[in-house]
């Protein structure tokens, strides 16, 4: 909900203050076009759609290339070519925390643009082959250092959590209780997986109470993504409803100045024209469901 | 049978957006009892000394920041509260803005000077590639600062924090997904030994139980969780009672909506087998 000092301008460019009129009506029309797809595929779904791919688009190559090509190589390499000739700025030349001579850091830098620039082979087909060492190098890397990182994050740490004590004398009944299903449900769950021996009726009953375990967990992550998306819609009707205070009304008093906010002249809008849309394909075959 | 089977679906969307708006427009806050790791997150900020330096990382984007922003708004307060230094990075592209959103609006509310209290280093590409990087060495990791360009060692909070990670006393990371606290445990939690706290999105939350208590020692999972922290933390900080009290209004909303859902799968599954045993 926006708390709002003042009635908002139609246009305000300071991006700290609530949004402005011309933002409130845009913010109404692009949520009401993508709900608007609820009812079936449509032309303010389409724009809706359409500008959410380009913005986030532009969005990302612009923040991908502010950080990865900008601050990476268009001011890392004046920096250090100035770090050539002044002891100051060399003395505090570093690579992974390490100090290094600024001409060192300079030519691992063109290393790793020369690398770049042989992935972009794969455009040329009969190049291709040259993007294949960079790529090599990447999945040698990459596979290094997951391999420290997580062999003791979600190995290790992983095995050693579930080795519980099941009797421990200070620990309430519930503790145990649960240290149990715990124990049990991880041994059914692995017998599940267990491919190696024929399954008599005791691996059975186990992998059976593995797929129980298994079902129960499914259940508990579609619960929170259920949880997730209602909060979504939540926080999409609560700011629809900030716009529809009468700050934001184009004028009258009451119900009126009401009907007169962004939200339902918004709604009102897209409901009106899908109306005549229908009503002018009246006695048409209806289209298959998406 | 048949006309439940025909049964649009659209009514049930129709159901819920009445239901979910009607609620939230004449529901009245309600107060949640917080979870235990809820309680957890807030107790180890609570512990931290005076002047210790967190790092918070924003790793979501606005599809997330319903659940998410609400914690990233209410543990920002929350650290500067209590008088903790802040260094904030983002490893999503879209986080910035909302990361500088609240650094803008809430530092002043404390005083807090840039540079020796908080900084905001802004996003770095490379994803879990770029943590291990943060945690190698936060001066490689970003030799300047994301809001003025300046060098890292021209600010006195970046020269207490020194080259590596070990100046940093807790990693805070506002996560919906890749790459997020998944990803910052193996590369900065276990491998330099900071003490984490988390919190996420409801998908991502039943990901996280495997690493609780250790080494995620609290976290908040989904806007329950944002709402149950925003009730401990508000009553030390007026500013935060708006929000506090618009998460509580959300919550009604958010649980009959839950019933709703419920109610249907229920009544799907009563209708799938009865059409089921009179097939046979």
């Amino acid at each position: 909900m926006i708390l709002l000092q003042q009635s908002p301008a139609w246009i305000d460019l300071d991006p700290t203050a609530p949004p402005d009129l011309l933002g409130a009506f845009l913010i109404c029309l692009l949520t009401l076009s993508i709900f608007s797809f609820l009812y079936r595929d449509n032309p303010f779904y389409k724009l809706a759609e359409h500008l959410f791919i380009g913005v986030s688009t532009a969005w990302y190559t612009l923040e991908f290339y502010d950080s990865g090509v900008k601050k990476a190589l268009l001011e890392y390499v004046p920096e250090k070519v100035h770090a050539l000739h002044d002891p100051a700025l060399a003395a505090a030349t570093e690579m992974g925390g390490y100090p290094v001579t600024p001409g060192w850091a300079l030519a691992w830098r063109m290393g790793a643009v020369a690398l770049s620039l042989m992935l972009l082979a794969r455009l040329v087909r009969r190049d291709a082959w040259i993007s294949r060492w960079p790529l090599a190098l990447i999945v040698g890397i990459y596979a290094a250092l997951k391999m420290t990182g997580e062999t003791q994050a979600r190995l290790v740490q992983q095995i050693r959590e579930t080795m519980v004590s099941l009797w421990s004398a200070d620990a309430s009944a519930v503790t145990i209780a649960g240290n149990l299903v715990l124990v049990l449900g991880l041994v059914c769950v692995l017998v599940h997986f267990l491919f190696t021996f024929k399954r008599g009726r005791t691996l059975a009953g186990f992998s059976r109470v593995g797929v129980i375990v298994l079902m129960l967990a499914f259940g508990a992550r579609f619960g929170f993504a259920v949880l997730g998306r209602i909060a979504l819609l939540i926080q999409r009707i609560s700011e629809l409803s900030s716009y529809g205070q009468p700050d934001y009304s184009m004028g009258g008093r009451g119900w009126v100045a009401t009907l007169l906010t962004p939200p339902w002249l918004v709604g009102g809008l897209i409901v009106l024209v899908l109306a005549l849309a229908a009503l002018s394909r009246r006695g048409e075959p209806e289209p298959p469901a998406a | 049978m048949a006309a439940a089977l025909a049964f649009d679906r659209r009514w049930i969307y129709l159901g819920l957006g009445l239901l979910i708006t009607g609620l939230y427009a004449f529901g009245s806050p309600e107060e949640l009892p917080p979870a235990a790791p809820v309680q957890e997150y807030y107790d180890a900020i609570e512990k931290l000394p005076e002047g210790s330096i967190v790092m918070l990382s924003a790793d979501f984007d606005p599809a997330s920041a319903a659940e998410l922003y609400p914690m990233f708004y209410g543990t920002l307060h929350h650290l500067f509260r209590r008088n903790i230094r802040v260094v904030g990075v983002c490893t999503w592209p879209a986080a910035p803005p909302f990361s500088r959103e609240a650094f803008r609006s809430i530092a002043p509310q404390y005083h807090k000077e840039y540079g020796k209290d908080w900084v905001e280093l802004g996003f770095l590409v490379g994803d879990d590639v770029a943590m291990g990087i943060i945690g190698q060495s936060l001066r490689s990791a970003y030799p300047n600062d994301a809001l003025s360009k300046a060098p890292y060692d021209s600010f006195p909070l970046l020269r207490d924090v020194g080259d590596s990670s070990r100046g940093i006393a807790m990693l805070i990371t506002i996560s919906a997904g890749f790459p997020g606290i998944l990803e910052w445990i193996p590369q900065l939690c276990t491998r330099y030994d900071v003490p984490v706290l988390a919190g996420t999105t409801a998908v991502q939350t039943p990901s996280l139980y495997p690493y609780h208590p250790r080494p995620l020692l609290g976290y908040l999972g989904s806007a329950t969780g944002a709402t149950q922290y925003l009730q401990l933390v508000a009553p030390g900080t007026p500013a935060l009672v708006p929000v506090r009290e618009e998460n509580q209004r959300r919550m009604v909303a958010q649980g009959w909506g839950h019933l709703y859902i419920v109610a249907l799968i229920v009544l799907g599954n009563i209708i799938y087998f009865r059409s089921r045993r009179r097939a046979a």
